[in-house]
C-alpha cells in the first residue's frame, strides 16, 4: 500500500484528507435526498406553526425558558426518541430493537461530527461539504499509519461499535417481520408503499455501511468490526480493492431513505421532538387536523403497539379500526374511512396508554366526531326549568335525625339506575357509616354530559354540565361522591367545581376505612378487581380499590391489570360496534380476568358490572370446563356492605 | 263538485303513501337494527330526558314509518345520549346511533 | 326378553310416556335427578286456562305407573352408543342396557336475577312468578315478600324475547301465566289494583281468550302495553316503577306493592349435560334439536333417543302430554323395526289371536 503524501515525520498529521477536493459524485444521491427531505420538513414545519393560534405559539416559546419544562423536555427526548423506555418497560427485545437503530444511528451520526470536528475541522462549514462529509468520513480521509492516537484508536473502536449495536437491531427488525410474536407483537402493522421503500432502504443502509467502510478500513482506519471483514476482502480480491460501487450503493440508499421518508411512517423520527414540545409546554389541539393534532399525527412511528392493545383485535376483522391506521388514512385525508374509524372507537384509552410516543388516538376520534356530530340540532331548553334541590327527606343525618346541610352528596348516575345493587350497597355503606349525605338523583337527574363528549357533541355537553354544576353548587354540599366512573372523569376535569372535593366511591369508601368510620371483616374468598377504563386509564385511580379489597378477601392476580387491563366491551364510547362484537370482547376480558381461578370478580363501574353478568360470563363458564364452579360478578360497594 | 271542505283542513289520518323510503333506506344503511323495532316503550321507558320532556325512539321510529320525520326529530332533540335505553333494547337496537343517524339523515342543513 | 327404554326425566312428559310404554309391554325405566317426581308441575297450585288442580294433574299422571322402575336422585354418569342400544351407567351404580332412550329432561326457569333492573332478590317485594304458585300453595304467610298488596304488578316477558337476557325467543306459556296469576290475585286479594305489563297478549290456545276476557271484565286487572324498563325501591319498600304506554305514546310511572316477573323457560341445564354425554344435537339457543318440526317432533337426530315435553323448547302442559303420547307411539315403531324378534306384550297378544 503507497501512501499518497509523504511527509516529515515530525509535522504527520493523524488524518488527512484523501481526496484534496473533499468531494465525490457519489454523494449526490444522498444530497438529493436530504435536501428534499429537509425542505420538504422546513416547509411543513412553517405551515403547521403557522396553524397554531398565536397565544399557544408565544406559550411554546416562552416553555423552552422554563426549567422544569426544558428539563422534562430534554429527558423525554433521550428517553422517548432515542432510548425508548416505554417499549423496554413492557417488552425489552422490541425496546432493545427500537432502540438500536434510534440511538445507534443517532450515535453514528454524533460521533461521526465529532470525529470531522476533532481531525479535519474545516470540513464542517457547509461550502467544504458539511453536510456530506462526516457521513462519508471514512470515505474521504486517510489515517497516517503509525500517528494514530489513543483518541483515534477509541473513535474508531466508538463507532465500531455502534454500528454492530445499530445491525443487532436491524438483524432483529428483519425477523420480526417473520416472526413478530418472539419480539413480543401479535400483530404487526401492514406496511403502506412508501413505507416499504422506505423499510428495505433502511435495512441496507447499514449492512451497506459495514461493507463500504470496511472496504476502506485500511485507507481510513477501522477497528473489532470493520478490520476484520477488510482482511475478509483483501483475501478475496487482492491487493486492490475497487471500492467506489459499494459507496454508491450505500449513498443511494441513503438518498431513497430520506426521499421516501416525508411520505413514510419514518418522517416520526423528526415531527416526534416536535410532538414532545408542544406537548410538555401544554398545548392541546385547538382544531382535530391542523396544528397541534398534525404533529400528533406525524409524530405517530406507525409501530404497531396499538394493534395488540386495542381490545376488538380479539377479532381479525377488526385490526383495520386501530389506532395506527386511523392515523394513517388522517394523512391521507379519506374522510369515508376516518369516519368510519372514528365511530367504532370504544375509548377505552388503551393505545393511549401504551402508545410509545404518547399519541392521543382516542382524542383525535373524538375530534373527527364533533366535526360531525356537534352541528346536529338539539333542544336542552327544557334544562332551564330547574330541578328543585334535593327534599328535606332526602338529607339523611344518621347520627341526630335533624335536617341540615348534608356533608356528602351521592350522584349516581344514569347507568347505576339500571344495577340498583350499587345504589342499595352505596347506601348500606353510608348508613353504616354514619355518614350525612342526600341522594341527589333518587328519582333520576340530568346525565353527566360524558357520553355528549365522547360522542363529539361538545356544545350540547356544555348545556348540561353547566345544569348539573348549578344544582351541585347550590346544594352545599363539600363532597360529590360518584359511583360511575364516566361521571368521575367529567366532574373532576370539566366541571370546575369551586371548593368541592370530587371522589369516586372507592376512594371515599378507602377513607372512610382510614378515618375508622367503617369496621370491615374479612374472609378467604378469592377476588379479582377489574379496572375500569374510565376510572383506571382515564383517571388513574388503581391503587385505592385493591387496598380496601385486600382488607376483606384473599386478592389476586388477573392476567393483564392495571393500565393493560381489557375493556369490557360495554363502552359507551363506541357508537357503531355491533353486540356480536362487543360480546366476544367481553368474553375475552373475563377470560383475562379469571386467569387465575377467582371466585368473585369485583367491578367499580356500573356499565362493567352489566356487561360481565350478561351472556357473555355463561359462555365463559361453560368453556373454562365442567367442573368449574361458576364465578360471580360483584360490584365494590355490594362486596364492601356484605364485610361492615 | 261538492266540497266538504277537505282540502282546508289536514286530515288527522296517517297517509302511507307519503312514506319517504329513500329516506329511510339510507337510514337503514346506517343502522339496519332500525327494522327490528317491536314498539315495546322500554326505550322512552328509562329515558333521562324523559323526566322532564317527551322523548321516545320508539315513538321516533314510529313517526318516520308515518312520514312524520319533523315530529320524530322533535321527539329526539332532547336527547342526552346516556346510553340507557341501547342498555335495555330486547331487541338489540343500537339506539343511541340510531338517533345519531336519524338527526344525520333527517336533520334540516 | 323384553325391550328396554329408559326415560330421562320424571316431570310431566316423562311419567306419561313411561306409563304408555309400560302398557304396551315394554321394560321401562324412569330416572329423576330430584327426590320427587312431577318436575316443576309438583311445585305449582292452579293450572290455566280453566283453573284445575295441579295436584290432581299429578296423581293422575302418578296413578298410572305401577310396573315402571322409577330411580329418583338419580342421574346419569355415562352412556355409551354400542351397536343397537346404549349402554348407560346411573350415578346410583346401575347400569341400564337401553334399546331406546327418551330424553324428557324439560326446562329450568331464567334467573331473574340476572334482569338487574327489576331487582329481584334486591329489593322487598318482587318476586317470580314461580316464587307466587309456591306462594299459593303454601299459604298467605309462607313468603315475607307478599305482604297484604294493595297494588300488583305482572311484567311479562322477562328473560324472554330479550337479546339482553341471551333468549331471543318466546316461552310461550308466561303470558296466559300472568293472566291466570292476575285473576288468581285479584281473588286473595279482592281490594287490590292489578296490573299487567306486556309487549304482546299470547293468548293462543283454547278457552284463553276467555281467560282474558274475565281477567279485564271480572277482575279489573289493567292491561298496559309496555314493558316495564327499571323499578326502583321507595324509601317504604314500595316498588316504582317505570314503564311506557305505548299505546298512549307516553311515558308512565306506578308504585306497587308488589312486583311478580314472568320468568321465561329455559334450557334444563342438567338436561344439556346429558345431551353433552350424548352428542345430541342442539339449537342456538340450547334447546334439543328435533328431526323434523311436523313429522318428526319427537325424534331427535339420533338412533334411539327420542324427545319429549319442554326439553325441545317451550310448552303447554296438554302439548307435553300429548307428545309424551306421540312419543310411545315412535318409540314403539321403532322397537318393532330395529327388534323384530323380541317378544313384548303387544307382540305376545299378537302370537295369542
Amino acid at each position: 500500500m503507497t501512501p499518497l503524501y509523504i511527509l516529515p515525520l515530525q509535522t504527520a498529521p493523524e488524518v488527512i484528507d484523501r481526496i484534496p477536493s473533499g468531494y465525490s459524485n457519489f454523494v449526490i444521491p444522498f444530497v438529493v435526498g436530504i435536501s428534499f427531505m429537509l425542505i420538504w420538513l422546513t416547509v411543513g414545519l412553517f405551515r403547521l406553526m403557522a396553524k397554531i393560534p398565536a397565544r399557544d405559539r408565544r406559550r411554546l416559546w416562552k416553555s423552552f425558558f422554563i426549567p422544569k419544562i426544558a428539563l422534562k423536555n430534554i429527558r423525554d427526548l433521550f428517553c422517548d426518541c432515542l432510548f425508548h423506555t416505554k417499549i423496554w418497560k413492557r417488552k425489552p427485545l422490541l425496546g432493545y430493537m427500537h432502540s438500536a437503530i434510534a440511538f445507534g444511528w443517532f450515535m453514528l451520526i454524533v460521533l461521526g461530527h465529532l470525529e470531522v470536528a476533532l481531525f479535519v475541522p474545516k470540513h464542517l462549514a457547509w461550502t467544504d461539504g458539511g453536510l456530506f462529509y462526516p457521513i462519508f468520513y471514512r470515505f474521504f480521509v486517510w489515517i497516517n499509519p503509525g500517528h494514530v492516537s489513543l483518541r483515534g484508536w477509541f473513535f474508531f473502536f466508538l463507532m465500531d461499535f455502534f454500528l454492530l449495536y445499530v445491525l443487532t437491531g436491524v438483524g432483529m427488525a428483519i425477523f420480526k417481520r417473520f416472526r413478530s410474536i418472539v419480539l413480543g407483537m401479535r400483530h404487526t402493522t401492514k406496511p403502506s408503499l412508501a413505507d416499504r421503500i422506505a423499510l428495505y432502504s433502511l435495512w441496507l443502509i447499514f449492512p451497506l455501511r459495514l461493507l463500504a467502510e470496511s472496504f476502506t478500513a485500511d485507507l481510513s482506519g477501522g477497528s473489532f468490526l470493520t478490520v476484520p471483514v477488510n482482511m475478509l476482502w483483501h483475501w478475496i480480491f487482492g491487493n486492490n480493492l475497487y471500492f467506489m460501487p459499494v459507496w454508491w450503493a450505500y449513498s443511494i440508499c441513503l438518498g431513497l431513505f430520506f426521499a421516501a421518508m416525508p411520505f413514510s411512517r419514518y418522517m416520526h423520527i423528526l415531527t416526534e421532538v416536535l410532538w414532545i414540545l408542544l406537548r410538555n409546554a401544554g398545548l392541546q389541539p385547538s382544531h382535530p387536523r391542523k396544528g397541534v393534532a398534525e404533529a400528533e399525527i406525524y409524530a405517530c412511528s406507525s409501530c404497531g403497539l396499538c394493534l395488540d392493545a386495542c381490545p376488538m383485535n380479539v377479532q381479525k376483522k377488526n385490526l383495520k379500526y386501530s389506532s395506527v391506521y386511523f392515523i394513517r388514512f388522517l394523512r391521507r385525508h379519506n374522510e369515508k374511512k376516518i369516519n368510519d374509524i372514528a365511530d367504532k372507537c370504544l375509548m377505552c384509552d388503551k393505545c393511549h396508554a401504551l402508545c410509545p410516543v404518547g399519541v392521543d388516538a382516542p382524542a383525535l376520534r373524538r375530534a373527527q366526531r364533533a366535526t360531525v356530530n356537534d352541528s346536529l340540532c338539539y333542544d336542552y331548553s327544557y334544562l332551564q326549568n330547574r330541578v328543585p334541590a334535593p327534599e328535606a327527606n332526602d338529607i339523611v343525618n344518621v347520627a341526630t335525625g335533624i335536617s341540615d346541610a348534608p356533608e356528602v352528596m351521592y350522584f349516581a348516575g344514569c347507568m347505576t339506575h339500571l344495577t340498583p345493587r350499587i345504589i342499595k350497597s352505596v347506601e348500606k355503606v353510608f348508613k353504616a357509616a354514619s355518614v350525612n349525605y342526600v341522594f341527589a338523583d333518587r328519582d333520576g337527574g340530568i346525565c353527566c354530559g360524558r357520553p355528549l363528549m365522547l360522542a363529539g357533541k361538545t356544545s350540547a355537553a356544555r348545556e348540561t354540565i353547566s345544569a348539573n354544576r348549578k344544582m351541585i353548587l347550590d346544594s352545599g354540599c363539600r363532597t360529590l361522591v360518584l359511583s360511575c366512573p364516566i361521571c368521575y372523569k367529567i366532574f373532576k376535569d370539566e366541571y370546575n367545581l369551586k371548593g368541592i372535593e370530587v371522589l369516586h366511591y372507592t376512594q371515599y369508601i378507602k377513607r372512610l376505612v382510614e378515618q375508622g368510620r367503617l369496621k370491615l371483616s374479612s374472609c378467604d374468598e378469592r377476588l379479582v378487581y377489574h379496572d375500569p377504563c374510565e376510572l383506571g386509564r382515564g383517571c388513574g385511580v388503581y391503587e385505592e380499590p385493591r387496598k380496601v379489597l385486600s382488607q376483606v378477601g384473599t386478592l389476586v392476580p388477573a392476567a393483564k391489570e392495571g393500565d393493560e387491563s381489557i375493556c369490557c366491551g360495554g363502552s359507551l364510547g363506541s357508537l357503531t360496534l355491533d353486540a356480536r362484537d362487543r360480546a366476544k370482547i367481553t368474553e375475552s376480558s373475563l377470560v383475562n380476568l379469571v386467569a387465575n381461578n377467582p371466585q368473585t370478580i369485583v367491578t367499580a363501574c356500573p356499565l362493567c358490572l352489566m356487561t360481565f353478568s350478561g351472556p357473555a360470563l355463561d359462555t365463559v363458564s361453560h368453556n373454562s370446563g365442567e367442573e368449574a364452579t361458576d364465578v360471580k360478578v360483584k360490584d365494590f360497594a355490594e362486596v364492601i356492605s356484605q364485610r361492615v | 263538485m261538492v266540497d266538504f271542505g277537505f282540502g282546508l283542513v289536514p286530515s288527522s289520518r296517517i297517509n302511507l303513501d307519503l312514506f319517504d323510503r329513500e329516506k329511510f333506506e339510507a337510514l337503514a344503511a346506517l343502522e339496519p337494527d332500525v327494522r327490528k323495532c317491536m314498539a315495546c316503550g322500554s326505550c322512552a321507558a328509562v329515558c333521562t330526558a324523559g323526566k322532564f320532556v317527551r322523548t321516545s325512539v320508539r315513538d321516533a321510529i314510529e313517526e318516520l314509518f308515518n312520514a312524520h320525520p319533523d315530529k320524530a326529530l322533535d321527539l329526539l332533540k332532547s336527547c342526552q345520549l346516556c346510553g340507557k335505553c341501547t342498555m335495555v333494547c330486547p331487541r338489540g337496537i343500537n339506539t343511541r346511533h340510531l338517533i345519531l343517524s336519524i338527526a344525520k339523515i333527517y336533520g334540516t342543513k | 326378553m323384553k325391550n328396554n327404554i329408559l326415560i330421562i326425566g320424571g316431570g310431566p312428559a316423562g311419567l306419561e310416556a313411561a306409563s304408555g310404554l309400560q302398557r304396551l309391554g315394554y321394560n321401562v325405566i324412569l330416572i329423576e335427578r330430584s327426590s320427587m317426581l312431577g318436575g316443576h308441575l309438583a311445585s305449582w297450585d292452579r293450572l290455566f286456562p280453566d283453573g284445575v288442580s295441579a295436584r290432581g294433574t299429578l296423581k293422575g299422571l302418578l296413578a298410572q305407573m305401577d310396573g315402571v322402575k322409577c330411580f329418583t336422585d338419580t342421574e346419569v354418569r355415562s352412556i355409551n352408543r354400542l351397536e343397537k342400544s346404549y349402554n348407560v351407567i346411573l350415578s346410583n351404580g346401575i347400569t341400564v342396557l337401553a334399546d331406546a332412550v327418551l330424553v324428557a329432561s324439560g326446562f329450568d326457569l331464567f334467573k331473574a336475577e340476572k334482569k338487574e333492573e327489576y331487582g329481584y332478590g334486591i329489593y322487598d317485594h318482587v318476586v317470580t312468578n314461580a316464587d307466587l304458585e309456591a306462594w299459593f300453595n303454601a299459604g298467605p304467610d309462607s313468603d315475607t315478600r307478599i305482604d297484604k298488596p294493595k297494588r300488583i304488578g305482572f311484567v311479562h316477558c322477562v328473560g324472554s324475547r330479550d337479546e339482553k337476557s341471551g333468549c331471543r325467543s318466546c316461552s310461550k306459556v308466561c303470558c296466559a301465566t300472568a293472566v291466570k296469576q292476575a285473576c288468581e290475585m285479584k281473588q286473595a286479594f279482592p281490594d287490590a289494583q292489578v296490573y299487567c305489563f306486556y309487549m304482546d297478549l299470547r293468548m293462543f290456545g283454547r278457552h284463553y281468550e276467555d281467560l282474558y276476557l274475565s281477567a279485564q271484565k271480572d277482575y279489573s286487572v289493567r292491561f298496559i302495553r309496555g314493558r316495564v324498563a327499571e323499578v326502583s325501591e321507595n324509601v317504604d319498600g314500595s316498588l316504582l316503577v317505570k314503564a311506557e304506554d305505548t299505546v298512549a305514546g307516553k311515558p308512565l310511572k306506578v308504585t306497587l306493592d308488589l312486583l311478580v316477573l314472568m320468568a321465561g323457560m329455559r334450557p334444563s341445564a342438567a338436561g344439556k349435560r346429558v345431551g353433552k354425554l350424548l352428542e345430541m344435537p342442539m339449537e342456538e339457543d340450547g334447546f334439543f334439536a328435533v328431526r323434523d318440526g311436523i313429522l318428526a317432533g319427537q325424534r331427535s337426530g339420533l338412533p334411539g333417543v327420542f324427545l319429549a315435553g319442554a326439553a325441545t323448547g317451550p310448552k303447554t302442559l296438554p302439548e307435553t302430554v300429548a307428545e309424551a303420547r306421540a312419543a310411545v307411539v315412535e318409540i314403539d315403531r321403532y322397537l318393532s323395526d330395529i327388534f323384530p324378534n323380541v317378544k313384548n306384550y303387544k307382540t305376545l297378544v299378537r302370537e295369542r289371536w
